[in-house]
């Protein structure tokens, strides 16, 4: 009942204590939005992760390779369907900076073994007839262009060509995945590529396979195709452990350091110092307007609907400023993007990032306004006409 | 005089602070008649004020019986007491006690908020009521840019905007010049005479009670010494 004109009036009384508590709620927004979807990007892949795979790793450490041996010897194993090279490149397009995903792969088993990759254009058979065919996602085709057809250049940071040119690829297909555990911005080619130039003394870098991602055979029991493959080297020359894919993302998570973990606490911190700036800008608030209140009351308004003053000016100062904190984060993601796209491939403001944000944002609203609109309307009408201000 | 317009039988009223009472009112019986013009004069906690907050049900009896404007206040909650004085009293108060963020229109409107009128016909209203007072004329300036005594007329003009039968001052003048005091008292006086409201003033100011029909005194917070003064 009370008008919104006096509850607008009396949040700009202040015009720049309003403005700095609008500011400082924005920043908070603006940094929680940004930073809650690092964790879900990290958590994506493990969450999207296909359960019909097993990757085989060295049980050293993952940077160490596994002999191309292995792969006939674990396809013999029974439940497993099919089995792919998959191992890390780690080169780079014409500078350092602009680094992505490579890996080498069986071409003729990628798609078969990954359906969540769908060509947008090109073709699967010409990048299996293709030697320095490649497939790049569509996140590369935003960042820098490519087409079918084009060659691209890769400089060999961890596989050096010993001519000192970078490696030849050209792009058969360009693909989307619907899920985390793929990401659009990697560049698959073709292991022998490297491989028989290695062979042939032109290449440096790591003989063998970084992991082995297993197919299996539908029905087939996990837990006993894990125990058998694991044992079928538990005397060397390479001991390999092998992991659900989900467990497999689950590594990269935990080698990045506990995100999760500094996000959420970062987060929490950012909430906490925002709330008791905007409470304590609320009482002040409330402090001054104690007079009015008594005003009100004695004028016919209820202590419910002088508390629904209070209340409205919270309410306002958590929405604005959250709902500026969410625009700002949308206007800087293509720049964050462009620094954090590579670390955290995926990464993006998300709607949940955002209604974390606004949710958090009027929570603080509710909190900081239901305060000083709880102290008004404890106070007795005479009091209030009694205070000083 | 016709029908009593304020009606206080055996009123007692007590305040605790910090363990210890302050017993202010004790027994007090008080009439005031539909259309009267009372002033109520003594020291500083003889009890005028808390009586004036009793009448307009800003505050509760401990004892007693209490009626204004033909409703006994003491079975009341606290949101239909809160009702009950929009529709029934008007106030005035010594500092005033304006909106300083609304306009002098926007606050005489403030009470109209909870009437069952359009946002037209409050703004006539309260344009009627600043005209009233003198003070159509300074209709959008704020608080702060009003003299201390159009800033009192403002007020009058709040507490008579939605026709309440009973209005209440508390030290009207305090604030005020002498002159400005003057013409407040007289404005008074016309809101009684003119539209008959009945009027019940709190002032230490003798001259300020001069313009009211009735003057009677209160002494030691207790209502032994009743005095009253007819005026001439």
């Amino acid at each position: 009942m009370i008008p919104l004109r006096l509850a607008r009036r009396n949040l700009f009384r202040h015009r720049l204590r309003t403005l700095l508590t609008l500011g400082s709620v924005a920043t908070a927004v603006f940094l929680i939005t940004v930073l809650r979807p690092l964790v879900s990007t990290l958590d994506a892949g493990v969450r999207q992760a296909a359960s019909n795979r097993l990757i085989v790793q060295s049980a050293v450490s993952l940077f160490v390779s596994l002999p191309r041996s292995y792969q006939e010897k674990i396809r013999a194993v029974d439940g497993v369907e099919e089995v792919l090279k998959f191992n890390w490149f780690g080169g780079y397009y014409q500078d350092p900076k602009n680094f992505f995903g490579q890996f080498g792969v069986d071409a003729e088993n990628l798609l078969a073994t990954y359906p969540e990759i769908e060509l947008l254009s090109g073709s699967e058979e010409e990048f299996i007839a293709n030697r320095r065919g490649c497939l790049i996602g569509d996140g590369l085709v935003r960042r820098y262009g490519w087409q079918v057809g084009d060659a691209v250049p890769i400089i060999g940071a961890l596989y050096p060509r010993l001519d000192g040119e970078p490696w030849d690829f050209q792009v058969a297909g360009i693909y989307h995945s619907a899920t985390s555990n793929v990401d659009n911005g990697t560049l698959f080619f073709h292991y022998e590529y490297v491989q028989e130039a290695q062979d042939a003394g032109a290449a440096g870098g790591p003989e063998g396979v970084g992991v082995f991602t297993l197919r299996l055979a539908p029905g087939a029991d996990e837990m006993a195709v894990m125990a058998d493959v694991d044992g079928l080297f538990e005397n060397g020359p390479q001991r390999v452990q092998t992991n659900r894919e989900a467990e497999f993302q689950a590594q990269f998570v935990s080698m990045v350091g506990n995100v999760p973990f500094f996000v959420n606490s970062i987060g929490g911190g950012v909430f906490l110092a925002i709330l008791l700036a905007v409470l304590n800008t609320m009482l002040l608030a409330g402090r001054e307007q104690t007079r009015d209140a008594g005003v009100l009351k004695a004028l016919g308004f209820t202590a419910r609907e002088v508390a629904g003053m209070l209340l409205t000016q919270g309410l306002f100062l958590g929405l604005v400023g959250g709902a500026m904190g969410v625009g700002l984060a949308l206007v800087a993601e293509p720049a964050l993007l462009s620094v954090l796209g590579n670390m955290f491939p995926g990464y993006g403001i998300t709607l949940m990032a955002a209604s974390f944000g606004l949710s958090l944002a009027l929570l603080v609203g509710v909190v900081s306004g239901l305060a000083p609109a709880y102290l008004v309307s404890r106070t007795s009408c005479v009091e209030s006409l009694r205070a000083e201000i | 005089m016709t029908e009593a317009a304020v009606r206080l039988e055996g009123v007692s009223k007590t305040y605790h602070r910090g363990g210890e009472s302050l017993r202010v009112l004790a027994g007090l019986d008080l009439e005031v008649a539909s259309g009267e013009f009372l002033a109520l004069m003594g020291p500083s906690g003889s009890g005028k004020s808390t009586l004036l907050n009793l009448v307009g049900g800003l505050d509760r009896i401990d004892a007693g019986r209490i009626a204004v404007a033909g409703q006994e206040l003491s079975g009341l909650t606290e949101s239909a007491l809160a009702r009950w004085r929009s529709r029934s009293v008007g106030f005035v108060f010594q500092g005033f006690n304006l909106i300083p963020v609304l306009s002098a229109l926007e606050n005489v409107e403030l009470p109209l908020v909870l009437a069952p009128l359009s946002r037209k016909q409050r703004r006539e209203h309260a344009e009627y009521a600043l005209e009233l007072v003198g003070l159509a004329d300074r209709a959008s300036h704020r608080p702060a840019q009003l003299s201390g005594g159009q800033e009192q007329r403002v007020a009058i003009a709040r507490a008579i905007v939605s026709d309440p039968a009973v209005l209440l001052a508390d030290e009207p003048t305090g604030d005020l010049d002498r002159a400005s005091a003057e013409s407040v008292m007289e404005l008074m006086e016309r809101l009684n005479r003119e539209l008959e409201k009945t009027i019940l003033v709190v002032t230490h100011d003798g001259r300020a009670a001069e313009h009211a029909g009735r003057v009677l005194h209160l002494d030691k917070g207790v209502m032994e010494t009743v005095t009253e003064t007819i005026k001439s």
